[in-house]
């Protein structure tokens, strides 16, 4: 499936970006189309991914991919962990000044996400315990992934009924989950909502084939599903 | 002479105070949350009916819902309006709070 060609409206979902923004990549050389043999513009996974060369892309790779640690880099194995390298970020965004004070609300939203994953999946874990975690400031961009049982499964435990993957991340972002057995819910996700919406951030937010797109300059929500099945969890936090 | 003992009683009250910084600036997780009200526990129990609580922010710079969970809305649920807050104006600290009054 990686190989396969994929036309600009595909690339566009790939990336999270807008037909348009890709014409104008395309044109101005920044992420060069392909033409096939008939003249069609078409792209590969492997460049798209080349592109981004990033953390997210890393995080995917990891998501889909064999059942094994990521890098040591990357891999925060216990939330004790993750909190160590949650610190780095808070330590490495203090010092951008573009910031300002709204900084700790970045290591906020990480921090639930994160921590998200560690209280929903403990004696869980479907293979890889722990998390996918790595932050790339010159991007300004955090990325997030875990294997574990992913929201629907999770949030069935709370609400049986939930049908689908895009209903349980519907529910998960923006209902207020009242009743705490079996386990304690501190409606993380809503608060990461709220900060995303209100504070110029972006979110991309996968789990299952469900995926969500949260933008803060443009004030939007928009859930959809994707033909990528994600087992767990992965998100790409962008400020 | 029961006047005589009720202001030696007020003399000696003491409200009850939480530098959360003492737990640290990164209070995010929920075993955290945890670990640091089985902390103030002894405390607590010796808190009398008119003592408060307040709760200092002050040195907080990351602060989310789930260490809040464990922690501030716990305490609310056992003293309610006897407990406040202080220094309250980190945005993650405000952000916390606002999801907590909804919650609430």
């Amino acid at each position: 499936m990686l190989d396969r060609k994929l036309h600009i409206g595909e690339a566009s979902k790939y990336l999270g970006v807008s037909i348009d923004t890709l014409r104008r990549w395309d044109k101005s050389g920044k992420l060069p189309a392909k033409k096939s043999s008939g003249g069609h513009r078409y792209y590969s996974y492997q460049d798209l991914d080349l592109y981004r060369q990033d953390i997210f892309a890393l995080a995917t790779k990891w998501v889909l991919g064999k059942s094994v640690e990521p890098k040591s880099e990357f891999y925060s194995p216990t939330s004790t962990g993750f909190k160590e390298r949650l610190s780095k970020l808070q330590t490495a965004l203090e010092k951008l000044e573009i910031l300002e004070e709204y900084y700790p609300l970045i290591v906020a939203v990480t921090g639930e996400i994160g921590n998200n994953s560690y209280d929903h999946n403990l004696g869980n874990w479907p293979n890889i315990s722990g998390i996918f975690f790595a932050f790339d400031i010159n991007k300004k961009q955090v990325a997030l992934a875990d294997r574990g049982l992913g929201i629907l499964r999770t949030l069935r435990r709370v609400r049986p009924n939930i049908e689908n993957d895009e209903s349980a991340l519907h529910t998960a972002f923006t209902e207020i989950l009242s009743g705490r057995a079996p386990e304690a819910r501190g409606n993380g996700l809503k608060f990461v909502r709220e900060v995303v919406l209100n504070n110029l951030l972006k979110l991309d937010f996968h789990s299952g084939n469900a995926r969500v797109i949260i933008e803060g300059n443009s004030n939007k929500i928009k859930f959809s599903t994707t033909d990528v099945y994600y087992s767990g969890c992965l998100a790409l936090l962008t400020f | 002479m029961y006047i005589i003992v009720d202001a030696w009683h007020y003399s000696h009250f003491k409200d009850m105070k939480i530098e959360l910084k003492k737990f640290g600036n990164l209070l995010t997780s929920r075993q955290d949350g945890r670990e640091a009200l089985a902390a103030i526990n002894p405390q607590l129990r010796t808190l009398t009916e008119r003592e408060k609580i307040d709760i200092d922010f002050e040195g907080v710079i990351t602060f989310t819902p789930s260490w809040a969970d464990e922690f501030i809305t716990k305490l609310l649920d056992q003293f309610g309006d006897r407990v406040t807050l202080s220094n309250t104006s980190n945005p993650s600290v405000q952000a916390t709070l606002d999801l907590l009054k909804e919650l609430n």
